[in-house]
């Protein structure tokens, strides 16, 4: 198991700006049709993205897609470090 | 008339098919630079051939449809006479745009991909092999810039060439296997004339509701087999989800295969700008920036300089004399002339308000908001402002129609379908048709209480904001429902293109127009036979209590609360019409009443449709004694602060 594997799953919302990471999962608390839309947004499991700030919203870059979440969405978005 | 057949355009959100349909049709829709600006479908006879329809179509982030504008593609594509579908992708984000080409394959249209803003992906680094992708899915795919007509030529040649996508991707065994046996039971039951039975029953086991209504009408009793068939499909993990992700994972191999990306030394100048302007610090004083910008150019320029200019020089001094001389000297008969240039005449009340007073503030009006909103700041307010939204139930995309209703509530009301859910919907109408003033009320609120003083403007807005947020509070609890949190796609900061700016400020002072100039006609024939038939002196005398009692105003502004039931701008102007009358605290109690007071009959009529008679019925009975009961309280309460005589 290489040492990447060991670093924790973190809340989206947890991350500082700049940070780059991997999308691991979205938490059932996110009602499925907004699951459905996060997915169509490109934040879907295993893709890559920057967290470009964390206030008033969580923003992240996920190719060229800027997309805004709300903190109680965010938090339920499970990512890895990069 | 409808024609025999039609090419629908199909895309995302936010990838130019509104300015792709003007440029194929030559008819103007509405495009702005954010998500959500087409909300119904639009159509027009092709320019290369008049014998087929054009159909503009709302954006669709996912299909199988889950919004109400995502149900009005899924309809055009269900109903209209498609010979085949231009898909609208937007370059730079190509994995999105392959994730719905999946599903138009499935559904076997025959189609073309316009991949459109090349020239944004270019900048940011992002090259497309449009070979590649044509070799991939084996129709036309041309790179276009919608707005600058790169491409339309080739785009419309290619259509000769459209044709039916390939498959991008098989799905699972078991999902494969559900698919076939639902397939078969679709063909066999209720064959679409144009649509695949397998891309049917996609969308079918995806949950979408309008395919759901229509097999549910072609298959009549048999439908409940086709719905047990999709629950045991269903508890196999053929969900939605499911689905869902095998098409995003296809479209992301290929969108990566075709797509180059060269790393970018700095982020792009408009990528920083979009940034300040949601920053936690810098966000605030651009806003206020923005907002004294919209203020100087539609309150000091548009509602001082420019409605001076018409109303005393142009109509005053040269216009209104002539028509009056005119029509004294031509018409003989005393009463007629009054109605044309009397005190409430037709041409000296009901067209020098329309014109003079009215559409040089909605002229500035529509311009600075279609500069704001070509830019791609509208959609980073809804960032900001969504904090405060949470308060009143909302999220921050209610921002946009809430804005949009600043210039007229009227379109507003139809652009709320860009909300997820009833409820949203349900509230933000609600605010907007008590406690927004359109542009040409806010024109006029700005004119008379700017000239009166700030403190008097500041007393207003604060009071609009109180209300708004109360009563968006008391909504929030008693209207039953979950909030839905805010996610939102940021659409690229653009430097607005000046020729479509000046378009949507034509076309919109075009609906203006034709909505305004005959209800202030009508109102001023009202008032004309209300007071030739000695009726406004008896309104006058009935309203006392409350207009003169309960709001401290002179009984004559009675007068502009009968003017204000038909448009609320109307009545504001007929305040405005008696401000050498008001003191300050009369100013400001007059106009938050009136704006208070019911939206316009347009407004009404569009709540409506929107919302059914009940609703709209509900929300005028609360409307009109809130708007009473919080002017009075205004009322006393400023009398208490600053004593009687202010």
């Amino acid at each position: 198991m290489s040492p990447a594997d060991h670093i924790a799953r973190v809340p989206l919302s947890f991350l500082l700006p700049g940070v780059q990471a991997r999308v691991e999962d979205i938490d059932e608390a996110v009602s499925p049709t907004q699951r459905e839309q996060l997915v169509a947004y490109g934040l879907a499991p295993n893709r890559p993205l920057v967290v470009l700030q964390q206030r008033p919203m969580t923003i992240v870059m996920i190719d060229e897609v800027e997309l805004a979440l709300e903190c109680s969405v965010a938090r339920h978005v499970w990512v890895k470090r990069r | 008339m409808q024609s025999a057949s039609a090419i629908a355009l199909v895309g995302n959100p936010n990838v130019g098919k509104s300015v792709l349909f003007h440029r194929l049709t030559g008819a103007y829709v509405n495009v702005s630079n954010y998500p959500g600006t087409t909300v119904e479908v639009a159509r027009a006879p092709a320019r290369f051939d008049a014998a087929v329809d054009l159909v503009d179509t709302p954006g669709v982030l996912t299909l199988p449809a889950r919004s109400d504008d995502e149900r009005a593609t899924m309809r055009a594509l269900l109903y209209e006479p498609l010979q085949a579908v231009i898909q609208v992708g937007d370059a730079k984000n190509l994995r999105r745009t392959l994730t719905l080409t999946a599903l138009l394959a499935e559904l076997g249209i025959p189609a073309v991909l316009a991949l459109n803003m090349h020239d944004e992906a270019s900048a940011r680094g992002v090259t497309v092999d449009a070979q590649a992708l044509t070799e991939a899915l084996g129709i036309p795919v041309v790179p276009t810039v919608a707005t600058g007509g790169e491409g339309i030529a080739q785009l419309t040649r290619s259509l000769a060439d459209a044709r039916t996508l390939q498959p991008l991707l098989h799905y699972d065994g078991t999902t494969e296997s559900a698919l076939a046996e639902m397939a078969a039971r679709i063909a066999e039951l209720a064959p679409h004339p144009r649509l695949t039975a397998r891309g049917l029953a996609i969308l079918f086991l995806g949950q979408d509701s309008e395919v759901e209504a229509w097999l549910k009408q072609a298959t009549g009793d048999v439908y409940t087999e086709l719905a047990s068939a999709r629950d045991a499909a269903h508890a196999q993990g053929v969900t939605p989800a499911a689905l869902a992700h095998e098409r995003g994972e296809a479209a992301g191999t290929l969108a990566t295969r075709v797509t180059k990306r060269t790393a970018q030394a700095s982020p792009l100048l408009a990528h920083r700008v979009g940034q300040w302007i949601i920053h936690r610090v810098w966000a605030w004083p651009i806003l206020l920036g923005v907002l004294f910008a919209v203020y100087e150019f539609v309150g000091v320029f548009g509602a001082g300089t420019l409605v001076g200019l018409m109303e005393n020089d142009l109509f005053g001094n040269v216009l209104n004399p002539l028509v009056t001389q005119f029509v004294q000297k031509y018409i003989s008969v005393p009463w007629l002339a009054d109605l044309l240039v009397g005190q409430y005449g037709l041409w000296t009340m009901g067209m020098t308000y329309a014109l003079a007073l009215i559409l040089p503030i909605v002229t500035t009006f529509f311009i600075a908001f279609g500069l704001l909103e070509d830019s791609g700041y509208f959609a980073r307010l809804s960032v900001l402002a969504n904090r405060l939204f949470k308060l009143i139930g909302l999220n921050g995309r209610a921002v946009l129609p809430m804005v949009l209703g600043l210039g007229c509530v009227t379109m507003a009301t139809l652009t709320t379908r860009i909300l997820h859910s009833p409820r949203e919907r349900l509230i933000t109408i609600f605010l907007m048709a008590l406690a927004i003033p359109c542009s040409a009320q806010l024109g006029v609120v700005l004119g008379l209480l700017g000239g009166i003083s700030f403190s008097a403007l500041l007393i207003w807005v604060v009071s609009m904001v109180a209300v708004l947020m109360l009563a968006g509070f008391l909504a929030a609890k008693l209207i039953p429902g979950r909030r839905i949190p805010l996610v939102t796609e940021m659409p690229p900061i653009r430097l607005p293109l000046m020729g479509n700016v000046a378009k949507k400020t034509v076309g919109r002072l075009k609906w203006y127009l034709i909505e305004v100039i005959p209800l202030f006609l009508l109102g001023t024939l009202i008032m004309f036979l209300l007071d030739r038939f000695g009726a406004l002196p008896a309104i006058i005398r009935a309203g006392e209590p409350l207009v003169s009692g309960w709001l401290g105003l002179p009984p004559e502004a009675s007068a502009a609360f009968v003017m204000g039931f038909l448009r609320r701008d109307f009545g504001a102007t007929g305040l405005f019409a008696m401000s050498h009358q008001l003191s300050p605290i009369q100013a400001v109690v007059g106009m938050v009443t009136i704006t208070l007071f019911v939206p316009c009959i347009a407004s009404v009529m569009m709540i409506i449709k929107e919302q059914g008679m009940k609703v709209t019925a509900a929300m005028l009975a609360l409307i009109i004694p809130f708007a009473f009961l919080i002017g009075g309280i205004l009322n006393h309460l400023l009398r208490a602060v600053w004593g009687a005589g202010a």
